[in-house]
């Protein structure tokens, strides 16, 4: 399994992109389908994955009527693989797989059948896979966020948002601190830590680390090590131009103190009517509204998190005009 | 000091050692006034009544940083201990006369008293442990940039010790009473 971000794409693996964020309704679909829609219109193969598990509609998103395959066939094994359910959608080097007859699938699936998944998804012919994961901090969301390259955290400027999204954050670094120490062989020891801790009411990751290097400084130093690596993405959603300009990075920074978690800024995406004039039209709004406020903001989002990608289309642009 | 605990201080403020202590300051203040202000960013981390905990926490990792500061002994003291004699040496008790009035100009008797001893902003740095940038600040008294007056008697001591001023109490409290003018 892929635990580690390396970024720098050396091998013909795709990138994966998780997009989840707690609360519903704050954008993750929209988001999701608009990253995917903007490398896609760059020449990238995208796919997006619809990991919703009560409200999937990434087909809605794309103006295509209820898919013929979806996830379902592929745990109920009437495919191979996934590979077989990969539909192409109106948009060039866009394809999706739909998750729209799986609410229940998923929401039984095993955690072998989970991690079978997530090793398809790495091996899918593609550049980027976007998975849209819907809201909560259910097991099935946290491992999929834990999974991928970049765990993106789409929130809006209210409390409620916000608040859901340190429980997520808080949820996804426990269940990976756990998956990190099983595979070190030291569970118990984290069980205990967390028990008196959870008992004496101590809340934070930092908390729980110095605690762990002042029980065993060995195996605390290198679980800390492979946590430090824990490096989230903040995009904050439907902001008010001037009132929502430093609220990412106040996040970042409260987090940074309070849960010793870095959360890097991927950036600040306008509330725009056009987003739902286009989703009223099933039509993507990179493809309605191409210079929307909105589309700019996801296109300055993806040219930060892709420098490379964007280089090698300087390259590609330059060399085809000589 | 426990290492450790400074490394976490700084991480805290999302800085590394080398940072300025402008930086830390800077740091501090927004991270202290971000939980203050009860802001959309902080207000569900903290739960009625842990606010003074948690502005005494922050405070106590500014603390930290600004005494590593201020009270480690330069590293070369303690791996050179020949050294330190030399040094003691050339830190000659030659009593050297300048122009500048340490009541009116403190910040210029300080620079001239150092020069007067053939010493340069980065031999005080790394005798005093301050910042060159503080102690550039501390000659030009460019009060704007210097850390509270709590640190900043702190840094006048040590850099009066350096340079070997006769009077240093005299000297603190003149820059003191500008300083306060000043801001
Ligand atoms: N930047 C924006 N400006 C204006 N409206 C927006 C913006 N982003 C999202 N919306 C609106 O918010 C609503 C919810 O969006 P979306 O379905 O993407 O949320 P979600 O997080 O995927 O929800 P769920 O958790 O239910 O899957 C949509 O109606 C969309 O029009
Ligand atoms: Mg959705």
């Amino acid at each position: 399994m892929h635990l580690s971000a390396d970024t720098d794409n050396q091998s013909n693996e795709p990138r994966v992109w998780a997009i989840g964020g707690g609360k519903g309704g704050v954008g993750k679909s929209v988001i999701c389908t608009a990253l995917a829609m903007s490398l896609a219109r760059q020449g990238e193969r995208c796919v997006v994955i619809d990991a919703d598990l009560g409200g999937a509609n990434l087909h809605t998103f794309l103006g295509m009527p209820n898919p013929r395959h979806t996830l379902s066939d592929l745990f109920r094994k009437k495919v191979d693989g996934l590979e077989d359910i990969l539909l192409p959608t109106p948009y060039e080097n866009l394809s999706l797989v739909s998750g729209t007859r799986a609410m229940l699938d998923m929401a039984n699936l095993s955690y072998q059948q989970k991690m079978k998944m997530i090793r398809q998804i790495f091996a899918l012919p593609a550049d980027h896979i976007f998975l849209d994961l819907g809201a909560g901090s259910s097991y099935n969301v946290l491992d999929f966020f834990i999974a991928a390259n970049d765990g993106l955290l789409v929130i809006m400027p209210t409390p409620t948002s916000i608040e859901n999204a340190y429980h997520f954050l808080r949820a996804v670094y426990f269940r990976k601190l756990r998956k990190v120490m099983k595979r070190l062989g030291v569970d118990e020891l984290v069980n205990s830590s967390l028990n008196e801790k959870v008992r004496g009411g101590i809340r934070t990751p930092q908390d729980l680390m110095a605690d762990l290097k002042q029980r065993d400084p060995g195996v605390g130093n290198a679980i800390a090590l492979e946590m430090e690596q824990f490096s989230p993405c903040l995009i904050v959603n439907q902001a008010q131009r001037n009132e929502n300009s430093e609220l990412a990075d106040e996040i970042a920074m409260a987090c940074r103190d309070f849960f010793g978690i870095e959360v890097k800024v991927s950036g600040v995406v306008r509330a725009d009517e056009r987003v739902l004039i286009s989703l009223n039209s099933r039509r993507p709004v990179l493809d309605m509204f191409p210079n929307s406020p909105f589309a700019e903001d996801v296109q300055r989002i993806v040219r930060k998190m892709t420098p490379d990608t964007e280089a090698e289309h300087e390259r590609r642009s330059t060399a085809a005009q000589l | 000091m426990n290492e450790e605990a400074l490394q976490r201080s700084y991480k805290r403020f999302g800085l590394t050692p080398d940072a300025s202590l402008r930086e830390v300051e800077l740091a501090f203040h927004k991270l202290r006034k971000l939980y203050s202000d009860n802001s959309l960013a902080t207000y569900s981390l903290l739960e009625d009544g842990d606010l003074p905990d948690r502005l005494n926490s922050l405070q106590a990792a500014y603390d930290m940083i600004l005494q590593s500061r201020l009270y480690s002994q330069p590293a070369s003291d303690q791996a050179f201990p020949e050294r330190r004699q030399e040094d003691r040496r050339d830190q000659d008790s030659r009593i050297v006369v300048v122009d500048a009035d340490p009541q009116q100009k403190p910040g210029l008797f300080l620079k001239q008293m150092r020069e007067a001893r053939n010493m340069s902003i980065h031999n005080v740095a790394e005798r005093t442990k301050i910042g060159p940038h503080q102690l550039q600040c501390i000659e030009a008294q460019d009060f704007t940039a210097l850390p509270a007056p709590v640190y900043l008697r702190g840094f006048l001591k040590e850099f009066c010790r350096a340079v070997k001023v006769q009077d240093p109490d005299q000297l603190v409290e003149a820059f003191m009473m500008l300083y306060s003018e000043a801001t």
